[in-house]
């Protein structure tokens, strides 16, 4: 390809992002850089240096809500990524109208989000009018007060972002499975391979990136768990406390106490940690990498 | 050109798609017309002395239409809200945000959780606005003397209380006559008659401790010393004699399960002990329970409640009670029309008191409006006595020793003894550890905190 | 064989199934009920309809029709917002993910790094940034802030970066095509799945978010319908126990809201069901033969 026209790619490539570059400056990095300024420095502007990070780390409500959000990402990612994975690759084994209404059924409830999910889970939760009050009552907890016990919220609140979060990615799952070329399968199942086989070493490698992303945004929802114990915060009238996680933490900081400098700092602790695992995830799956 | 035919999507779609984008871009740019056109933003804080923003939940929003109706040269921009009620930070968030702005700030609010002129009287907010060049000091006086208290932060008053919520004792009148018990008038005898009632009658319950503010009930009406501002340190004393013995008082009724731990807006309660089940027997509680609880929220029939006065400890004298809630209107300093605010929140206080359905939501704090709206409330056909002389007296006996503070303790309460409670353990046994949950709490909003 | 896989694989997708979709149920069947009913009948008893007209009567009255504005408020966020999301961030998809240019690597990793940052400490600054450029209480406080999707420009560039193959872009070039043209002519009508797919993610975000309106705006006649939910949650005495007393002005009880609730999920499910059909697989099939 002659130089002249490879420089010209360049600038053309350039030309379709720069309508996004606004909103990204304005919306994304300022602010971020903003939020990272606040975390060096005090509420008179005078820079401190890790003092807020010390500061945070001693308040005693910082070491349990690491603790509760590392139990909940482990639970929380393992169940998201194997059961969406599988969900999709189950759907897409035959395409039609069955598939097309499982899909609407599993994405249903990501439309209920937040405060439209506190009046349905208080009812949920509590064994005395929820649907599924047998499988509470055999989990032994006979009380509203009981199925939310502390040793129990993990899972809880794995529990409700899965039912919200599930099927968005399982949409998007299905459609990376769409974008395999099926004569790539009809050339597997020739060859003999049953369903099983193409689903795991066909399909799956093939949606790689997409996995990819999706556990590298999950890790970094993980981690930033708001929404679910809000929510149940909510129902229960203040039964699960409003710090259970560090995402609350830092949003309890910032606006009950007016610190923003101490939330900016429990915040930047959280993006350390999800780089973090995105750098392992990009680097072994090679997401950045285009096409060669 | 060869590969283009190739494709399985036609010329015709890259052209819908093309029309599509077109279509987008011309949304687009009608919003931003719309939005330019209409862009004033509609609260903006009174620029002018004729014009007044007043920030109202859903439940005091009557008034603020009542009062734009009644002064029609007084321009008032009325915004409603969530009322900053059960823990939110919905004022912290908006003062903070108005603070670093420089703008923005309404003139008058009313908020639902009782604590809010603590903090917004101090720093980092400093939104409060004095209330004593602004009021004269013969309407103030006209507040319950603890009312008064409530809004009084290091000397200033900066609020009234729009209504109260003392605690007085709601009694199942027909019950009672049914079973043939007397109505208790101290602690003692209503331990008695819970123990009383787990026997002759389990499954009936004399009251509850699984709400987030049952402490406010039990142990701020009987003088437990956990939030007690002495000069500028907090005091918080679980191991006082007034905490314990109260302690030791109900933890055989939480035992015998004649006051459960539990919760009575949660739907596993109203399925156990209210409607057509009916066991609520007796339960101290806030003046709010009449309607919100009884009537709406576990549908016991009319006929049947009526409430008495707060229950007395042994022979002590003065008899103290609790409160839950009781919302505050506050002014704010930045107002650029102090004096119309202050009237707003002078005639919400003490002016409007409509009768029948229309009727305040709850008692009025400012004492000559009370006895009209007590009787419009013996008057709704509801109650089976008249609650009005339990309410009034009850009124003026909320424990003063019990101060306001910047942090919510109610979470504490649930975390630290509820939960536990449920598991089995006793109130006793949780009263340490409350005390020094409380205590971290408090120091971490910047209290001094003494343990006796 | 074949008829056992098949058989299994259908029980476990319905398994699923019912797991998401019987709180639905429940949510629908709850304003047939009274708000006794509610509590005493089991969960998927059937009340009446006169129970729903009653409910959307309590609903709509709540300060004088709110509610509607609500629903009005959040259309036009979101589908303005989408408006521009599609305009921005399918052709910064495709750039990132088919041409090479200095700072590509850059702005892959710092859009990823603005998307987990969490929303708490970006308030703040998008707040003062909005009052700098006076919109503060104007819609496009919400609307700018919701056109900024990375998740949708991250779609969009995973999507091209696996799905279309650089072969046919090198063809159109060869036969002379310009970049724009081969953009319009190729890439974008082979992005349908990928524009349906940031279509309803950036819609549902923004019909689902409740912070930044919540945050930004100070007339509760502007808000989105989520910050309206939790209002009247807010107004729901069993929820607010606060309010107590109010509730028989307000009128909003458990049948009300699960009402409201019902309603905010219906332009989610039309969107997504609209979205769907544009899902359909082999949309590139045949486009590299031979």
């Amino acid at each position: 390809m002659p130089a002249t026209r490879k420089r010209g790619r360049h600038a053309q490539g350039l030309l379709f992002v720069l309508p996004y570059l606004p909103f990204l400056l304005l919306f994304g990095i300022l602010p971020m850089l903003y939020a990272l300024y606040l975390a060096v420095t005090s509420d008179t502007g005078a820079l401190v240096g890790i003092d807020n990070f010390t500061r945070t780390i001693r308040d005693y409500r910082f070491v349990p809500a690491f603790e509760h959000i590392l139990i909940y990402t482990s639970v929380w990612l393992v169940s998201l990524v194997v059961l969406v994975v599988g969900l999709a690759l189950l759907l897409h084994g035959r395409a039609g109208r069955v598939t097309s209404g499982f899909r609407f059924l599993f994405y249903i409830p990501g439309a209920l989000a937040g405060a439209s999910a506190v009046l349905v889970w208080l009812f949920m939760l509590d064994p005395s009018v929820s649907p599924g009050s047998s499988l509470l009552r055999l989990s032994g907890a006979h009380l509203f007060v009981e199925s939310i016990a502390p040793g129990r919220l993990p899972f809880v609140f794995a529990m409700i972002a899965f039912w919200t979060g599930a099927g968005g990615w399982i949409v998007v799952m299905y459609g990376a499975l769409n974008t395999i070329p099926p004569d790539l399968e009809e050339a597997a199942r020739i060859d003999g391979a049953g369903p099983i086989t193409i689903a795991l070493r066909l399909k799956l490698p093939l949606i790689r990136k997409w996995v990819a992303y999706m556990v590298i945004l999950s890790f970094a929802t993980g981690t930033q768990l708001f929404i679910e114990p809000q929510l149940v915060n909510e129902a229960s009238l203040g039964l699960v406390p409003d710090t259970w996680s560090s995402n609350q933490l830092a949003y309890q900081l910032a606006f009950r106490y007016g610190d923003f400098n101490g939330a900016a700092a429990v915040s930047v602790d959280l993006i350390v940690i999800g780089l973090i695992a995105a750098l392992i995830i990009v680097r072994r799956t090679g997401l950045f990498r285009t096409e060669e | 050109m060869r590969f283009f035919r190739r494709l399985s999507t036609p010329r015709s779609v890259s052209r819908r798609l093309g029309r599509t984008m077109l279509a987008g871009l011309t949304v687009l740019a009608m919003v931003t017309v719309a939005a330019c056109g209409g862009g004033s933003p509609k609260a903006a804080p009174s620029q002018d002395s004729k014009e007044l923003t007043v920030w109202v939940d859903a439940a005091r929003l009557p008034v603020a239409q009542a009062y734009v109706k009644e002064h029609p040269n007084v321009h008032v921009n009325v915004v409603t809200f969530d009322g900053d009620g059960n823990g939110a930070t919905t004022l912290q968030t908006k003062i903070q945000l108005w603070n670093r702005t420089g703008s923005g700030w309404p003139d008058v609010i009313f908020s639902e959780q009782v604590n809010d002129p603590v903090w917004m009287a101090q720093k980092p907010f400093e939104f409060a606005a004095p209330l004593t060049n602004l009021i004269p000091a013969d309407v103030l006086s006209q507040w319950p003397a603890p009312s008064t208290a409530q809004c009084t932060i290091n000397g200033t008053q900066y609020c009234v209380q729009d209504n109260l919520a003392q605690s007085v004792l709601w009694v199942n009148k027909k019950l009672m006559t049914q079973f043939g018990y007397a109505t208790p008038t101290t602690w003692q005898q209503w331990a008695a008659l819970g123990t009383k009632v787990a026997t002759e009658h389990p499954g009936y319950i004399v009251g509850n401790i699984g709400d987030s503010f049952s402490h406010w009930i039990y142990l701020w009406g009987n003088q437990c010393p956990l939030q007690q501002l002495n000069g500028d340190k907090l005091l918080i004393n679980p191991a006082d004699a007034h905490c314990t013995r109260v302690a030791g008082l109900i933890d055989p009724l939480i035992k015998n399960g004649a006051v459960p731990p539990l919760s009575v807006f949660t739907p596993d309660f109203a399925r156990k002990y209210g409607g057509a089940k009916d066991k609520v027997l007796m339960m101290p509680g806030p003046s709010w329970y009449a309607q919100a609880l009884f009537d709406q929220t576990l549908h016991i029939p009319a006929g049947q409640i009526t409430a008495t006065a707060p229950l007395q400890w042994e022979s002590e004298t003065p008899v103290t009670t609790g409160q839950v809630g009781g919302g505050p209107w506050i002014i704010a300093k930045h107002s650029h029309n102090l004096k119309g605010a202050a009237d707003f929140v002078v005639w919400a206080t003490t002016v409007f008191n409509p009768t029948g359905k229309d009727a305040r939501p709850g008692y009025p704090a400012y004492a000559p409006l009370a006895d009209p709206w007590l009787k419009g409330l013996a008057s709704s056909g509801y109650f089976a006595a008249d609650p009005a002389p339990a309410l009034k007296a009850a009124a003026g006996q909320i424990w003063t020793g019990w101060n306001l503070v910047s942090y919510p303790d109610q979470p504490v309460w649930s975390n630290t003894v509820v939960n536990q409670l449920v598991s089995g353990k006793s109130l006793s046994s949780r009263l340490q550890p409350f005390g020094d949950a409380l205590a971290q709490a408090a120091q971490a909003s910047g209290y001094t905190v003494t343990r006796q | 064989m074949r008829l056992v896989t098949h058989g299994v694989r259908l029980l476990i997708l319905a398994v699923f199934a019912v797991f998401f979709v019987v709180p639905i149920v429940w949510l629908i069947l709850a304003p047939t009920k009274s708000d006794e009913a509610l509590v005493t009948h089991g969960p998927f008893a059937f009340g009446s309809l006169h129970n729903v007209a009653l409910a959307w009567q309590h609903l709509d009255a709540f300060s004088d029709h709110i509610y509607r504005a609500w629903i009005g408020n959040s259309l036009g966020y979101a589908l303005g917002a989408t408006a521009i999301v599609l305009v921005t961030a399918i052709p910064a998809g495709y750039g990132l993910a088919l041409s090479d240019f200095p700072g590509r690597k850059l702005l892959l990793t710092l859009t990823l790094i603005v998307m987990i940052m969490p929303a708490a400490t970006l308030v703040l600054p998008i707040f003062l940034e909005l009052n700098w450029l006076h919109l503060i209480g104007n819609a496009l406080s919400v609307i700018l802030p919701f056109s900024f999707f990375p998740f949708g420009v991250y779609l969009a560039y995973i999507y091209y970066a696996t799905a279309l193959p650089r072969d046919l872009l090198d063809a159109a070039r060869i036969d002379g095509c310009g970049e724009w043209s081969a953009f319009r002519h190729i890439a974008l009508p082979l992005a349908r799945p990928v524009i349906a797919l940031v279509f309803f993610f950036s819609f549902v975000s923004d019909w689902n978010n409740f912070f930044l309106p919540y945050a930004v705006l100070a007339d509760s006649t502007q808000y989105p319908i989520q910050v309206g939910l939790s209002n009247l949650l807010s107004s729901t005495p069993s929820f607010n126990p606060a309010v107590g007393g109010g509730g028989q002005q307000v009128g909003i009880f458990r049948p009300e809201l699960a009402l409201a609730t019902l309603l905010a999920i219906v332009p989610v499910a039309i969107v997504f069901l609209a979205s769907q059909r544009a899902l359909v697989r082999g949309l590139v099939t045949g486009a590299v033969k031979e």
